[in-house]
């Protein structure tokens, strides 16, 4: 699997914290990865020439981290093009970055830099938010469209890469009312067992998911909630206290124009890293 | 049986093809031409042409009608203030179950010069929050019958909260643009075909029956003609073709909410009426679920060309200012529904689900909300 790493460093300070952070929580993937990572540590500043401090940073992190080798690369200016640009032509598996801060107008449009590198990366991107650490728990989401075996798929491959055991939960997050006032809604309320019990498209789902896990030896726990997609996303997020929460994107056209965009919402709003499956 | 037919067709048309690729290509055209023409019901199209004749009808003979019908709103029912006129509408609405030909009576009500301007989008407004009601009370019916109250009641509820959260706002918007007189320009001259149509087809038959009636029956039978001329529109909507359909899977994704606001108003355009267009969203699922995602900015688009048909009355009763109060409904409400979409739109679908969840939570906070929107009406009446 090859891996890059990208982060953004701070011209003038000399010991990143975040940096420092990204490189820690990477580590976990890449002890298991067989190829050695590509750190990308872009730098947005005026000045011409790099600031002799980059190498030392870096160097320092991955001694701590432990990440034995890495192949180090520097560049100035907008990250989102350089980390594009380096996607691009590395045929990577797997991109591991830090939520870019965003001014407060880019916000406002719902154009944040990260959220606009998840959309047009063709690679699996795991977004670093708030409490980066070892992971045990996974909350794999999925939403019954195309992209749910690669869910799947795409878990089961982290999870052998990673060292320990992980737990994995199944979430299915049914948004659906009735239509009309003589639907009968029982499956409406309903939790995972009688979902499949019932043999309901949802249960059919959660089945399958559960199915193709267990074949990779994990023990996989379905969840379903009842609510807004988003919000029951972050809700079973935080109540699970989940490490990592494994999303899907709308990656054909008709869909990006037509459908919502509930990956950028989850991006924007969850406290914990967030893998976005493509 | 069509279908099968030409899906026997289709298959026939591929094996072959496979087999004569240059000689087959008028086959699948062919059969396409032949499942067009049988796919044409005339008896639908019969009962539309009926249904828009019996509407143009109903409007004129509430336009004759009207006029005798002073005292009964300016005396007895002392509808005098906007705000009388908002109540008025929106019980009238309860009372005969729907909305449009209450906001049809308006027009006609301000064309006999019965109420103003400012009444007439008030009564006009009111009528879309009467009308709003009926699926909630449909809703209603099925929860004292044993069902469960979330299930039936949702959807109603979401219909009357989305309405009063954007009509309410689009009435005060509105009832600025029509003080200040900004929109007056927009009246336009009607065509002489159309008067022509109702000269020759509609006035002497108008004429027939007022010689029999009086003039406050004539109103009632109009009144009664234009929901007639609804429940007949209602059985033109092809609704088993959405039935066969493989549009089910909409129900499993989640729309961007511009593109289910306009998808509302599209559908609203063809069945005119807001409680129909929601009713059309059950064939798209095959087990009658919706996204709440969806929902809302569905109704909300719904809601803006459900105005269509009194649009068209405003045409049928010629009075050019009749045409300028709707325009300036549909563009108040227009703006109102845009603002929502493009600046909050997450934290006002959070605020519209939690309060749809806060009355069906017990039958005490049902109860509440019931009152409130039984006497609220009544009250604006009085006042």
């Amino acid at each position: 699997m090859r891996i890059l790493i990208a982060i953004q460093v701070l011209s003038k300070i000399k010991n990143d914290l975040q940096v420092e952070k990204v490189i820690q929580f990477s580590a976990q993937f890449v002890l298991g990865a067989a190829e050695s990572p590509t750190i990308l540590a872009n730098i947005e500043s005026g000045e011409d020439s790099l600031p002799p401090h980059v190498d030392t940073i870096l160097t320092e992190a991955c001694v701590r981290a432990p990440i034995l080798a890495f192949r180090p690369k520097i560049r100035k200016g907008d990250p989102v093009k350089n980390i594009l640009k380096e996607i691009e032509s590395g045929e990577y598996d797997l991109l591991i970055m830090r939520d870019l801060a965003d001014q407060r107008m880019m916000r406002l449009f719902r154009t944040t830099r990260t959220a606009q590198i998840a959309d047009q990366t063709l690679c699996p991107v795991i977004i670093t938010k708030g409490k980066a650490g070892p992971i045990k728990r996974i909350l794999m989401c999925d939403s019954g469209g195309s992209e749910s075996p690669l869910l799947g798929k795409l878990t089961a491959q982290l999870v052998e890469i990673l060292p320990g055991e992980q737990e994995v939960s199944v979430l299915h997050v049914m948004s659906q009312i009735s239509a009309g006032p003589g639907v009968k809604g029982e499956q409406l309320r309903a939790d995972a067992d009688e979902l499949i019990k019932t043999n309901a498209p949802e249960g059919d789902l959660l089945i399958r998911d559960i199915e193709s896990l267990k074949k990779t030896g994990l023990n996989p726990v379905p969840v379903v909630r009842h609510g807004l997609v988003v919000d029951e996303i972050l809700a079973e997020a935080r109540v699970g206290d989940y490490d990592l929460v494994v999303i899907g994107a709308h990656r054909k056209k008709w869909q990006q124009f037509l459908l919502d965009n509930l990956a950028r919402l989850i991006i924007d709003q969850i406290d914990r890293p967030v893998l976005i499956a493509k | 049986m069509g279908n099968s037919q030409d899906n026997k067709l289709s298959i026939q048309s591929q094996i072959t093809s496979h087999q004569l690729p240059g000689t087959l290509e008028m086959t699948p055209l062919r059969s396409l031409q032949t499942a067009w023409w049988k796919s044409i019901q005339f008896k639908k199209i019969g009962i539309f042409i009926l249904s828009l004749f019996l509407f143009t009808l109903s409007i004129t003979l509430m336009k004759e009608g009207a006029r005798s019908l002073t005292s009964l709103v300016q005396i007895t029912l002392s509808i005098s203030n906007p705000a009388n006129c908002f109540g008025f509408g929106w019980f009238f609405a309860y009372l005969i179950m729907s909305g449009s030909p209450v906001a049809a009576a308006s027009l006609a009500f301000f064309d006999a010069g019965l109420i103003d301007k400012m009444g007439t989008f008030a009564m006009i407004t009111g009528s879309r929050f009467g009308a709003s009601f009926i699926v909630l009370f449909i809703g209603f019916l099925y929860v004292l019958r044993g069902r469960d109250r979330a299930t039936s009641l949702s959807m109603g509820l979401l219909s009357l909260i989305v309405t009063f959260s954007t009509y309410l706002p689009g009435f005060i918007l509105g009832g600025i643009f029509l003080r200040f007189g900004w929109l007056n320009f927009l009246q336009p001259s009607f065509g002489p075909l159309l008067h022509s149509f109702i000269d020759a087809a509609i006035t002497p038959l108008v004429e027939f029956i007022g010689a029999f009636l009086p003039n406050w029956m004539v109103f009632c039978l109009g009144l009664g003609l234009t929901m007639l001329s609804f429940n007949l529109f209602d059985k033109c909507l092809p609704r088993e073709v959405l039935m066969d359909s493989q549009l089910g899977r909409m129900s499993r994704l989640v729309f961007r909410p511009s593109v289910m606001f306009l998808f509302g108003a599209l559908v609203t355009i063809v069945s005119m009426s807001v409680s129909l267009s929601l009713s059309i969203l059950v064939p798209f699922s095959t087990r009658g679920f919706v996204r709440r995602e969806n929902v809302i900015p569905y109704i909300m688009g719904a809601n803006i060309t459900t105005f269509i048909d009194t649009l068209l009355a405003a045409v049928l009763v010629k009075n050019s200012s009749a045409f300028t109060i709707i325009f300036v409904g549909i563009l108040s409400i227009t703006v109102i529904s845009i603002l929502i979409l493009f600046s909050g739109y997450r934290r006002y679908q959070s605020f519209i689900l939690n309060f749809v969840t806060w009355i069906t939570d017990n039958n005490f906070n049902l109860a509440i909300f019931m009152v409130i929107i039984f006497v609220l009406p009544l009250f604006l009446i009085l006042i």
